[in-house]
């Protein structure tokens, strides 16, 4: 009778589990409280509202943890993965404007412009852009589920939006990308840059109805006027990218974005004479410098931390003498400097020291540390001392005060990727390359409007007679300096490759040499060459 | 095994039988020394065919046996027995277990076999083998034993052991074998808190270590024994009377070596030099060596008591007690550890119901002395001294910010603060056991039905307080406070048949079972300077998988001389979608035993065996969870974004970011081709094997460049290239002198591995390394071993000093960048050698364990960011460096300084790793009672043109390495 039962057991128990255990395969991610299926992120608007702010957090942000860990985008350290420190690197230290003394993998090639197919910083930022056109084609997709309503279709619009500026930085970094508007694991196929511009302008004319009225959202989102600078920029291009002159458009819709509710911030908060340096101060969200920001990125020292953004640029350009505690954080990462050619922009109503470098400036935008600083550069790496510092962005408030983080690690200024002041100087710009619906005297009073702010008087301000294409590439440097844009102005110049102008350490050579035309583009990552078959290197790499 | 004492008794003079014969029958039982009786026994007659095997009460018969006949009594794992007949009616037998080597019981998965019967690259290395002196884990007891069995182990008390068995397998994922204790495979993946997922089990526990290299024998594991498995069998209860033993070491560690950077007047001369006035202010009068200060000799000592018996005649146990404590070389540090154990062997009616039980539980307390303290102590200023009792930081010496309120942001801390201000602890228990029962059918005593339940529960907690008064670069530093608790569950349930059967020549063993396992882990953690910053301070972290798996094996044996095993195993992983879920691995092996072959007939051979086997293995071993599965992640509040005004606050919303996806993630798989030959010579005092093998890994998943645009990540896991280890490998082990008094046993192996990534559409770059923000050093790329060093090629000057920021422009464009990077070696060995000796002279024992490699090549990144002359005085501090400054003599650190090919150094070594030599005094206070005391000294010697601390670093980039120290050692063991 045992026996029997023993037997039994040994055959009826294994079955029993067997069929009970195959169930187990299907395990449920959602276990771990973080771990979301779709049917929850599209389940409302308010949830669907978070899916829509990582859109705009991965321009800013870098991962899931702040400021490090689930990073979005991996091969590269997860703060230099940042959308706004790769725009600085391949925007900014490529040109005249900066220097860098660290020893990251291909960072030094980018000033001496000697960079590879596979370097580090224009694949990451490829990566990044890619992602960001992937994360919108998923929302765009996934809200057509919801309920509709005003909220959502201005959710969507927006996602389109950012999608299209993805695809402005992709067009302008990289020229010849895949046009992809919907998720699909399809290897893509390689669409010619007047194709996406195409796609760029139809997006941002559809849209611009959709998107909310100007200054009708809450800050942080884009409303219509962003979409219409966002097309003046596209078109003061389009001669470079696509071989088209469009200047009479880039007026129409500077003139757009001019005439909406932002206006250029002339609150002096902490009443040093300029209304400049307010823009780039730890309350720049609410000292008035938010009036004139079409598109910003949000940055907080508390709630959205990362290793770029602001954090960045007001860590990495303090060190030698300078005392971090002035601007708000705990200490400097003794890297960015600029070279002499971006000081000499400022060459009016100076104040030298001894041996003739200068020390003061009377335009407010020229926000140089000098003590201790060589204004000339003999050393690039591990010499925070050569080359002046810049002190534009900080991590003090209006009143003094540092920002949130009481560490003194993460800074709270946001940054502006797109401000009416760039707008006003696009405008110029169109006027004096022949597009019509502008005027030149409108023109000189907008770039007036800009100086008088930066000199707190009009001691600084020029008559039309001044205003033409030299004096605008040199004002762009000096209004929009370590804002991401220099290298694409000196490229519509044709500045930026040639030996028409060159500056310290440009091309490697100290005195600065031209080097190859091809160097107008990045190299699409050399990786993703390997990958897609369908791809065609850029000339030169 | 008839075959063989057939074969024997060509050997044998002819025993006389008598002529006068006069048959009769006889009977008995054959048991165990335990008194068990063994089902089974081949009772033959000598040189006849007549012959019977005993039942499952051991009881046997024998018609028409006549006088003087031989009686031999044979069973796997026991020493044969011959009994002469002389009429007796009745003949009972005890079998002793057998140590011989070709009859020796290897522990295979899901069964055992006789060594000589396997088919399979499998080594199995027993208590009296195993390595001596201090052991903290099992893995040491194997080091250098085995050709093609690599194991690194660090230098910290209980510290794990990486282990390779042929060579990488995988790119990405777990190349980590699978380990089985007891039947019981474990999960390999770290448990927070614990230094070593195989901490729980004290090697005084271990019976023997069994190594299943190649895929013939690792197949009916399937999916997780793609690496190979090393399966651990602990001591059990035997014998009926019970005995005790109790051993205690003691040991004393000391650092060999520190790494080579300047001394206080070195530094002080060198910055007088280069340093402008600020630098030279700087400067210190102290000779402080904070190496020295950070480390000391340190002292460990463990205990062990164990007994073995047997509780009313029918449950063989052992039970045992472990407790160990040992100091790190690293101040602080602290490994602390008491396991205990038991096993019990019951077995009912008349052995058709046995049951195995096995509980171990490990409690486990570590001190981790701070590990940042390991590179501070190199990279701080040697001309200041350790303490200043006016700093912000009193009493410790720091570089102070600008304002003199907070430590500067880009200066190393302290070494001494760290150590001393840093309390970092841990507590794991752990508990692993398991029930098997095997039950023999009546009805159908040829099959066996076992069933073998599971559980494995681990739980740690961790915390790690830093003191206020540890220097800082945070304005309103109050210390901090986190916590972490890990629970990890592994749960398993196998259930298989066995069929037994021998008919004439022919044997056949088959098995066919289920196995399931699931694996459950939920962590938690805790941190204080979260809470007070008003952010999310609680982090809960879930994740599980399962494994579910069908399998099947046939071994079939024909007359001893044909062996033929093949095995089928069906497994499904959660973590593969549904449709690629299940992999199909088989195996065959085919060995030929050419010595019991008539037309060999040899009295100098006793094994020449010829195997060939080829198995698929997959693997997803660890792999992600969910990787297959449309998810997202919510933002951490430090991570979320502002949305508007909420009362004229700022309004962080949460963000929620879709996850990489992977539909069609699926099985690697492993294809191993291995020939081997096994022998043994003259009495087994030679044996040994050669084996040769190809192991190629198709559908190799890594983690790859995703194609931009259509996925949410730009990497992800991805089957995209295909592997290939090749290699030879040779053992021998010798016993050339053996006599009563004096026996000296010599083994020596050799390994050659050759590790190639045959087909890879992209190319990954790994091995980050210190300096800058994220270099990388090696690459993976098609053609190359895996994490092949991708460098620049250093140009030199007349004199030999490299030339700084002059490389080989390799493609010609007269720019020097990645372009021009090339492949050049790779960190793992080509030819990998143990040498060991044991000589016992009388109650004298003496051992001597070394082992070579050679071809592996490390990156020395100590040198590389450490010894650029500007980081002496740069950033407001001074900075000590590496010694190498005044080789190279480089200024910068440059993206092309860091990745020259003037770093990578030959780290081939000869390692010298133990010396033990043991006395035993038999019949101590009794008979059967003995003591044996021994000293050992490890890690005794290292032979290598390495520059950097150590040649042995698992894979190649020597960065903040935690030196190895040597040890002495003095012990006892009595046995009573």
């Amino acid at each position: 009778m045992k026996m029997n039962f023993i037997n039994k057991l040994f055959f009826i128990v294994p079955a029993m589990v067997l069929f009970s255990c195959h169930n187990d395969l299907d395990v449920d991610p959602t276990i771990d409280p973080d771990s979301f299926t779709e049917e929850n992120v599209f389940a409302n608007e308010t949830e669907a509202k978070s899916a829509l702010a990582k859109l705009y957090a991965s321009l800013a942000l870098t991962g899931q943890e702040g400021p490090a860990g689930q990073p979005d985008i991996s091969g590269i350290d997860e703060g230099t993965s940042q959308y706004s420190r790769m725009l600085f690197s391949l925007n900014e230290l490529t040109t005249d404007n900066a220097v860098v003394g660290w020893g990251d993998p291909g960072l030094p090639d980018l000033h001496a412009m000697s960079w590879g197919a596979s370097n580090d910083f224009t694949t990451a930022m490829y990566n990044r852009l890619a992602q960001e056109v992937s994360f919108c084609n998923s929302f765009i997709d996934n809200a057509q589920s919801l309920t509709n309503s005003d909220e959502v279709d201005a959710f969507v619009a927006e996602a389109r939006f950012l999608r299209a500026f993805a695809y402005y930085n992709l067009i302008d970094l990289y020229a010849d990308v895949p046009l992809v508007t919907q998720v699909s694991t399809n290897v893509p196929e390689q669409n010619s840059r007047e194709e996406i511009f195409g796609f760029i302008e139809t997006e941002l004319l559809e849209i611009q109805d959709l998107l909310k009225e100007s200054g009708a959202n809450e800050y942080g989102r884009v409303d219509r006027v962003a979409a219409w600078a966002l097309l003046s920029k596209l078109y003061l291009n389009a001669e470079v990218w696509i071989g088209e002159a469009r200047y009479t458009d880039a007026i129409t819709y500077s003139q757009l974005a001019i005439n909406s509710t932002y206006s250029i911030n002339a609150n002096d908060e902490n009443g040093d004479g300029s209304a400049y340096d307010e823009l780039f101060k730890a309350d720049n969200d609410t000292n008035g410098a938010q009036n004139e920001f079409i598109f910003a990125i949000n940055f907080d020292g508390n709630s959205s931390r990362t290793y770029g953004g602001t954090t960045f640029l007001v860590h990495a350009s303090r060190g030698g003498s300078m005392d971090p505690a002035a601007a708000g954080i705990n200490g400097g990462w003794e890297g960015l400097r600029t070279t002499s050619a971006l000081v000499n922009k400022f060459n009016y109503a100076v104040t030298n020291s001894e041996d003739g470098d200068p020390i003061e400036w009377a335009d407010g935008r020229a926000m140089f540390y000098t003590d201790g600083q060589n204004l000339e550069i003999n050393t690039i790496a591990n010499t925070f001392t050569d080359g002046y510092a810049i002190t534009k962005f900080t991590n003090v408030d209006s009143e003094g005060n540092p920002g949130v983080d009481e560490g003194g690690d993460f800074v709270d200024t946001d940054l502006p990727l797109i401000r009416l002041a760039e707008v006003y100087l696009n405008y110029a710009e169109a006027v004096l390359r022949n597009g019509s619906g502008g005027d030149i005297q409108t023109a000189t009073a907008y770039i007036n409007e800009l100086r008088q702010r930066a000199f707190g008087n009009n001691n600084g301000n020029i008559t039309s007679g001044d205003l033409d294409l030299d004096f605008i590439i040199d004002e762009r440097a000096r209004e929009l300096y370590w804002e991401g844009q220099r290298r694409t102005d000196l490229i519509r110049f044709g500045d930026f490759t040639t030996g028409s102008y060159l500056w310290p350490f440009k091309g490697g050579a100290q005195g600065g040499t031209a080097v190859s035309e091809f160097r107008n583009l990045f190299p699409l990552p050399s990786n993703n060459i390997l990958i897609n078959t369908n791809l065609t290197q850029n000339p030169g790499y | 095994m008839r075959t063989l004492y057939k074969a024997l008794l060509v050997l044998l003079i002819a025993i006389p039988s008598s002529i006068y014969a006069q048959e009769s029958s006889v009977s008995g039982t054959v048991t165990e020394s335990t008194g068990m009786p063994i089902p089974g026994v081949n009772v033959v007659v000598k040189n006849t065919s007549k012959g019977a095997v005993t039942d499952f009460d051991g009881n046997y018969t024998i018609n028409n046996v006549q006088k003087n006949d031989t009686l031999v009594y044979s069973y796997i794992g026991f020493t044969t027995q011959e009994i002469v007949f002389v009429n007796q009616s009745t003949i009972n037998v005890t079998l002793e277990e057998d140590s011989s080597t070709l009859d020796e019981v290897v522990v295979v998965g899901y069964g055992t076999t006789a060594k000589k019967d396997l088919t399979g690259a499998v080594n199995q290395i027993s208590t009296e083998d195993f390595n001596k002196g201090q052991q903290n884990t099992a893995s040491q007891l194997i080091t250098g034993k085995i050709a093609g069995v690599n194991v690194t182990t660090g230098g910290a008390p209980g510290d794990g052991s990486n282990i390779t068995i042929r060579g990488l397998g995988s790119l990405q994922l777990n190349n980590s074998p699978l380990y089985v204790v007891d039947g019981f495979p474990i999960s390999n993946d770290a448990v927070g808190g614990s230094r070593n997922p195989l901490d729980f089990i004290n090697p005084n526990d271990i019976e023997s270590i069994t190594v299943l290299k190649d895929a013939s024998a690792t197949a009916i594991y399937g999916s997780r024994a793609a690496n190979g498995v090393i399966l651990i069998t602990t001591k059990k209860g035997k014998g009926l009377d019970f005995k005790f033993n109790y051993s205690s070491t003691t040991t004393l560690y000391t650092p060999t070596d520190y790494v080579d950077v300047l001394d206080g007047d070195q530094f002080r001369a060198l910055v007088n030099e280069v340093g402008n006035d600020a630098a030279i202010g700087r400067l210190g009068t102290a000779n402080t060596n904070w190496q020295d200060l950070i480390y000391r000799d340190a002292f460990g000592s463990e205990h062990n008591f164990s007994t073995t018996g047997n509780i009313g005649g029918f449950m063989p146990v052992r039970a045992s007690l472990g407790y160990s404590d040992q100091d790190g070389i690293l101040k602080n540090d602290n490994f602390t550890r008491t396991t205990a154990a038991i096993n019990l062997k019951p077995s009912f009616f008349d052995g058709h119901l046995k049951f195995e039980l096995n509980g171990r539980g490990m409690y486990n307390e570590n001190t981790f002395g701070n590990r940042g303290a390991i590179g501070s102590a190199v990279d701080f200023d040697p001309t200041q001294s350790v303490y200043n009792p006016n700093s912000t930081y009193s009493p410790y010496f720091t570089w102070l910010n600008s304002e003199g309120n907070a430590q500067y942001n880009l200066a190393p801390t302290n070494p001494v603060a760290l150590l001393n201000e840093v309390d970092d602890t841990a507590e794991v228990r752990r508990f692993i056991g398991n029930a098997k029962v095997d039950y023999k059918l009546h009805f159908f005593p040829d099959l066996t039905a076992t069933v073998n339940l599971g559980l494995d529960k681990t739980n740690s907690h961790g915390r790690t307080a830093v003191s206020q008064a540890l220097p800082s670069t945070q304005l309103d530093w109050d210390g901090s406070y986190s916590f972490y608790e890990n629970e990890s569950t592994n749960k398993l349930f196998d259930a298989y048949l066995t069929y037994d059967k021998d008919i004439n020549d022919h044997s056949i063993t088959a098995v066919l079972g289920h196995s399931y396992q699931s694996f459950y882990n939920d962590n938690f953690s805790y941190d204080s300077e979260a809470e007070q910053e008003g952010n999310e301070f609680e982090f809960i972290d879930k994740y599980e998988h399962v494994l579910l798996s069908y399998f099947g094996r046939l071994n079939y044996n024909f007359d001893d001389r044909y062996l033929v095993t093949a095995s089928l195993r069906a497994d499904a992983s959660s973590r593969l979608n549904p449709d690629d879920r299940w992999g199909y691995f088989p195996s065959a092996a085919l060995a030929w035993n050419i010595n019991n072959e008539d037309f060999f007939k040899s009295n100098v051979i006793d094994q020449l065996k010829l195997r060939v086997g080829y198995g698929e293995i997959g693997n997803v071993n660890g792999l992600g969870n969910y990787l297959f599965l449309t998810r997202y992640t919510r933002s951490r509040t430090n991570a979320n974004y502002q949305f508007g005004y909420i009362d004229n606050n700022p309004n962080f919303i949460q963000t929620y970011r879709p996850e990489a996806i992977n539909e069609n993630l699926r099985w690697e798989i492993g294809q191993t081709l291995n020939v081997g030959l096994d022998y043994a010579l003259f009495d087994s005092r030679i044996s040994g094997s050669v084996n040769a093998y190809i192991n190629k890994t198709e559908d190799l998943i890594s983690y790859v460049t995703v194609s931009p645009f259509t996925n949410f990540s730009n990497g992800l896991n991805a089957n995209i290239g295909d592997m290939e280890n090749r290699g030879i490998e040779f053992e021998i082990n010798a016993t050339p002198i053996q006599t009563e008094d004096f026996t000296w046993r010599i083994g020596y192996n050799i390994a050659l591995n050759d590790n190639e990534i045959t087909n890879l559409p992209d190319q990954v770059e790994t091995g980050g390394i210190n300096g800058g923000t994220g270099n990388n050093i090696q690459l993976h790329k098609e053609g190359h071993s895996p994490s092949t060093y991708w460098v620049y090629k250093q140009i030199y000057d007349e004199n030999g000093r490299p030339i700084e920021g002059a490389y080989v422009d390799r493609n010609g464009d007269n720019i020097i960048n990645d372009d021009d990077k090339y492949l050049a070696e790779d960190p793992y060995a080509d030819i990998t050698m143990g040498l060991n000796t044991n000589l016992n002279y009388k109650n004298w024992d003496f051992a001597v364990v070394s082992r070579v490699s050679l071809g592996n090549y490390n990156y020395n990144n100590m040198a590389s960011a450490k010894s650029y002359q500007l980081r002496a005085t740069e950033n407001s501090i001074l900075t000590n460096l590496h010694a190498d400054t005044y080789n190279s003599g480089f200024q910068n650190l440059t993206d092309g300084n860091l990745q020259s090919d003037y770093y990578l150094q030959d780290a081939s070594f000869f390692k010298l790793d133990n010396i033990t030599l043991g006395y035993t005094i038999p019949n101590v206070f009794s008979k059967d009672s003995n003591l044996r005391i021994f000293g050992s000294a490890q890690n005794v010697l290292v032979i290598t043109d390495y520059d950097g601390l150590d040649p042995e670093i698992y894979g190649g980039i020597d960065n903040n390495f935690y030196p190895r120290p040597r040890l002495y050692s003095i012990g006892v063991n009595l046995n009573f």
